[in-house]
């Protein structure tokens, strides 16, 4: 692989200068938060936040500076565990036992023999099932503080009983302070620690993720934790008992954590910390918005009406700002689960970022299902489900009356532009985000982005571009990657981050024209974008 | 449909993937849904509406999740309920154990609600008979001891659903009409407030 990277800390890129400073058809690298093409017009939507806030937040206690340092263990604790690593690999491969020798190919890039002494009929399988584990990319864990296995991706509840004694030791020898974020390189594998107390979680994976982006990754599957049992009822669980088993509780839950890890893998939203809206005209959305705006109820804080993880409207309660992570959870809770389908689903949920001590309601119920239409409720009443039911009958009635369906079902029909729309030679993907919304664009992933390896493959260099943009202290960063099959512009500012994909063919100089033509293109398309409003009960 | 008046509030209980939701899908829906198991998140409210001796009568049913996460929470759902069907998976003893706990919570906290118990899944006796592993005549010993209904159900074809449904449709038309003037006087909220105030005055 050949590429190179110049990496330009102030902005050499020569875009127009522009004097209009309101909102302005080209936006120069100087440009103030919240002018930016799909900032919001009047006050944001959700919470203002940082990447890796979590990560370095004073709030949560993390030692500043801690997170996810290299080398943060010393050298000789280095040796010990990589000793310990590869025992906790052969730990891994020996959990299930065979009868013969056979060869196991490993994702340590290593054969191990195992020493089987299960029954002939068990082996084949046994053993497809093992390779398999091994062959996926990233392994995620969570463990109780006392060393209890809670959550395996990919199901391995065997192996994870067998590896959490070792997993614990690890934790317990890299444990310097609580919520710190340790990590350890193995191999080509690295090895994410997680301490939310009273949660351990654990990734193991190989990818060019930085332990940042793991870490936020394990911290949204702690998020999804505590919103199924909120944060009060965690920490009084394993007060009163440090050895409870929390399966038990989980039960039935899994699914939604998996999906949520699956989503991650494709899913720029997550990466971005923001929010993706459905693209479709401002007239259509301003007037679904008012419908929701209408049907208030006293419980009601937030109505949102999305498809397939997009947002179409938010309408919210004065004062009230959603968090982009638990909005990303209400989606990922929303399509991870066929059981909405029918009827009106009211259920317990916890938005750990707006409050994790309680629960709230939430009514879901899709409005169409081809297209995908969902509408979520969110009551702080437990005992108001029949007014809230009534706000999505006064939804429903509205939408009809002002004829709202028929650009809204257009709109959902091609929920992904095609970036030929945008008309820039040698463009071929590119991620948007307006920093003071919160919100993200992209267009559809085309050829040759079109097979999932593709796709993941794009991602994964999104994730590494962010990652290096993120960990300069620079305010203004341009990174210019050149790779075999694709050059990346990546430049990232107070106001915007934005991540543009050419073919390999383009040059620099294309590539700067490209992206200063793309973002008029922004502008002069933002109100189909993005949400300019943020409309309140 | 929501918005519209419920007459009859009715909840589905009992242990996680025993049938609840199939058996709802195929009252409401006449369907039954195969495929991999997709359990209930919190739970769901579906209005059908029916006739029951020329009257028509909406059944509001709510079917839980039956997992333990909410169950401190399974309160909402069956508060004021005045009917429960409770389900059990004839294939599996431990589902029927799960049966009592319910019925014990119904006896404590809604002593007006009439118990169903259902048998789910009964389509899979039929080829091999073996798989039963709660005995009918158990269950009925037990349902006359707390004055319950049983029946045994299956949702994939659809065996006793409706006649399930349909009964405790007629139950509580028979049972209103019977209890009448005091059913009328049913909502005892505005009875205390006014008491309350009478001896304000009082005083
Ligand atoms: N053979 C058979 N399978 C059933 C029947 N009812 C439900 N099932 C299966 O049992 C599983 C759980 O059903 P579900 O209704 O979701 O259970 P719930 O968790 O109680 O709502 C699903 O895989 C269904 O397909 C039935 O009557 N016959
Ligand atoms: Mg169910």
């Amino acid at each position: 692989m050949s590429q190179s990277e110049a990496t330009i800390s102030t902005g050499t890129l020569s875009l127009p200068e522009n004097q209009d400073s309101q909102r302005s058809a080209s936006p120069a690298p100087t440009l103030i938060q919240g002018t930016e093409p799909g900032a919001s017009q009047d006050e944001a939507m959700f919470v203002h936040a940082q990447s890796y806030e979590d990560l370095t937040g004073e709030e949560e206690g993390a030692v500043p500076g801690s997170p996810g340092v290299e080398g943060a263990v010393e050298s000789s604790s280095m040796e010990q565990i990589s000793e310990d690593f590869s025992k906790l690999s052969t730990k891994l491969s020996s959990s299930d036992q065979e009868t013969q020798n056979s060869e196991v190919r490993t994702d340590l890039g290593r054969r191990e023999s195992i020493r089987s002494t299960g029954q002939e009929e068990n082996e084949e399988g046994g053993l497809r099932a093992l390779e398999a584990w091994y062959n996926h990319q990233k392994h995620v864990f969570v463990l109780s503080e006392a060393g209890k296995p809670i959550y395996s991706r990919y199901h391995s509840e065997e192996a994870l009983s067998s590896i959490s004694g070792v997993m614990m030791a690890l934790v317990s020898f890299l444990e310097t302070e609580k919520n710190a974020i340790r990590s350890i390189h193995a191999d080509a594998y690295k090895v994410v620690f997680v301490r939310r107390s009273p949660l351990v979680l654990v990734s193991v994976s190989h990818t060019r993720q930085s332990e940042q982006e793991i870490a936020q990754e394990l911290l949204y599957v702690y998020y999804q934790i505590l919103s199924l049992l909120t944060g009060t009822q965690l920490h009084h669980l394993f007060q009163q008992r440090p050895s409870y088993d929390l399966r038990r509780l989980l039960s039935g839950s899994e699914r939604i954590t998996d999906s949520l890890l699956d989503l991650m893998d494709i899913d720029p939203s997550f990466l971005l910390g923001a929010v993706r809206c459905l693209p479709i005209v401002s007239g259509a959305r301003d007037a679904s918005s008012s419908c929701l705006q209408q049907a208030k109820a006293k419980s009601l804080v937030f109505s949102i009406l999305m498809s397939r993880n997009q947002l179409i409207s938010l309408v919210r309660r004065k004062e009230h700002y959603l968090h982009h992570i638990d909005l990303h959870l209400l989606f990922n809770l929303v399509t991870s689960s066929s059981s909405f389908k029918e009827g009106e689903a009211w259920t317990p949920v916890c938005l750990p970022k707006f409050n994790s001590s309680g629960f709230f309601h939430a009514h879901i119920s899709y409005l169409s299902h081809d297209p995908e239409l969902c509408l979520l409720l969110i009551s702080t009443d437990r005992e108001d489900f029949f007014t809230v039911s009534d706000c999505k009958r006064r939804i429903v009635e509205r939408m009809e009356k002002r004829g709202c369906w028929g650009s809204l079902r257009e709109a959902l029909r091609s929920p992904f532009y095609s970036v030929a729309q945008v008309d820039i030679p040698e463009l071929r993907h590119f991620l948007y985000k307006s920093k003071s919304s919160g919100l993200f664009t992209c267009p559809a992933m085309d050829v040759p982005y079109d097979t999932d390896e593709e796709r993941r493959r794009l991602l994964a260099l999104y994730q590494y571009l962010h990652s290096k943009a993120h960990c300069s202290s620079h305010h203004l960063t341009t990174i210019y990657h050149m790779g075999t099959n694709e050059n990346i512009l990546t430049w990232v500012t107070d106001a915007f981050e934005l991540y543009v994909c050419f073919s390999p063919l383009a040059t620099k100089s294309i590539a700067t024209t490209g992206v200063s033509r793309l973002l008029r293109w922004i502008r002069k398309e933002e109100d189909r974008l993005f949400i300019l409003s943020s409309p309140t009960y | 449909m929501s918005g519209q008046r419920v007459d009859v509030k009715v909840v589905m209980l009992g242990k996680e993937s025993v049938g609840k939701t199939s058996l709802v899908e195929r009252y409401v829906h006449h369907r039954f849904l195969q495929g991999p198991y997709q359990n209930t998140i919190g739970a769901a409210f579906v209005a059908k509406t029916m006739y029951v001796e020329g009257r028509s009568l909406t059944l509001g049913i709510w079917d839980t999740a039956g997992s333990e996460r909410y169950e401190a929470m399974s309160r909402i759902y069956y508060r004021g309920a005045k009917a429960a069907i409770v389900c059990y998976d004839l294939t599996d003893a431990s589902s029927f154990e799960r049966v009592k706990f319910w019925v014990n919570e119904l006896q404590n906290f809604e002593e007006h609600c009439r118990i169903y118990i259902c048998g789910t899944k009964s389509d899979l006796l039929e080829n091999d008979k073996s798989l039963r592993q709660v005995d009918f005549h158990d269950v009925q010993d037990y349902a006359e001891e707390i004055k319950a209904h049983v029946c045994e159900t299956s949702s994939k074809t659809g065996q006793s659903v409706d006649e399930l449904f349909q009964k405790v449709a007629e139950d509580y038309v028979n049972f209103n009409s019977m209890q009448g003037p005091t059913e009328a006087k049913g909502v005892d909220l505005n009875q205390k407030q006014n008491s309350t105030l009478y001896s304000c005055c009082h005083h």
